[in-house]
């Protein structure tokens, strides 16, 4: 796995995993959890929506809110990658990574598609709707497995040293 | 402080805290994906709320939006369940700990905040709000308020190992 180990080996790498410094490893972790907050923070706000809470609130109106979701996921990619890399050779022969991989992939996949049937979840009789209700469901348990298989990262399979937390 | 080196002592002694630290090992991480989730769910349902106030999607009634607040409260249980079941586990990792003193000041001042709002009567004045209404600049500066604050939570809660010496 000589390529791991080059990952790990980059000046990036190296600061992220050894400066010592608050704004490395620390200020990362930090971001990758304000990121979380609001990419799922939205999507669990637009399906509960979709689901039937705080009824009042137009679908459609809800929107814009995809863009905050949207920067919550590119911040938690590139934060994503700088704690990859630092730690190349436990967490990407991590099989757990790959688990949280599929699941905000599958729950991205889902608030996308559920976007383009906002309008059906304004009226309830749509033959959409019942499309919607299940993707909200299904977006849900797959940010929920994100965040488990996330956690489970600093416990199971090669765990790397730094991450303390 | 040798109050509370006692009430670490006690807790430590609790079968709670046997459980928590080690004695049933999936506890803990359970505890952390019900923290993240529940600070997802709070954060969420806030933020949308402190955005529209801020000027977002216009096309929201805001008193719509203020039906979202029993799941802002919903996330603030389970974090504040599960924060006093990390506190109850290690109590010494936080007792002396400035993160987490920050951290509790930060989640009083977010309280203070949603006291203003209420009690200056800024709420009724969001609720005869309609759709693509502005909210008043003091409504707009609590919103403001309350994402730095909830971000900062956020933060001293990350900083918990590293500032101070808690895992």
């Amino acid at each position: 796995m000589d390529w791991l180990i080059w990952l790990e080996s980059l000046p990036l790498s190296v600061w992220v995993r050894e400066s010592g410094s608050l704004w490395s490893y620390p200020t990362v972790l930090f971001l990758h959890t304000v990121g979380l907050a609001f990419a799922v923070g939205m999507s669990a706000v637009i399906s509960l929506r979709v689901l039937g809470a705080a009824r009042e609130m137009p679908p459609p109106a809800l929107e814009p809110f995809y863009r905050v979701l949207w920067i919550g996921f590119w911040v938690n990619a590139a934060s994503g990658v700088a704690l990859l890399i630092a730690d190349a050779t436990t967490k990407l022969t991590n099989p757990v990574f790959l688990v949280k991989m599929i699941c905000v992939g599958l729950a991205m996949g889902s608030m996308v598609a559920i976007r383009r049937r906002l309008g059906a979840a304004a009226s309830g009789t749509n033959p959409g709707a019942n499309r919607i209700t299940a993707l909200a469901w299904f977006s849900l348990v797959a940010w929920s497995g994100a965040i488990l298989a996330g956690r489970l990262m600093a416990y199971i399979g090669p765990v790397s040293g730094v991450d303390l937390s | 402080m040798t109050v509370l080196a006692d009430l670490s002592a006690w807790l430590d002694a609790t079968w709670l805290s046997w459980a928590m630290s080690g004695g049933y090992p999936w506890l803990w991480p359970a505890c952390e994906t019900l923290h993240f989730m529940g600070l997802a769910l709070l954060v969420g349902s806030v933020g949308v709320l402190d955005l529209r106030m801020m000027g977002m999607a216009r096309a929201l009634p805001v008193a719509s939006v203020q039906k979202l607040m029993p799941w802002a409260v919903a996330g603030f249980v389970v974090n504040l369940v599960t924060g006093a079941l990390f506190f109850i586990g290690e109590p010494q990792q936080y007792v002396a700990n400035i993160a987490f003193l920050m951290k509790i000041l930060f989640i009083v001042l977010a309280g203070v905040n949603v006291g203003v709002f209420y009690l200056t009567g800024l709420h009724r004045r969001i609720e005869r709000m309609g759709p693509d209404g502005e909210a008043p600049l003091g409504a707009k500066i609590v919103a403001a308020t309350s994402l730095v604050l909830w971000i900062g939570v956020v933060y001293w809660g990350r900083m918990l190992p590293f500032i101070g010496n808690a895992f």
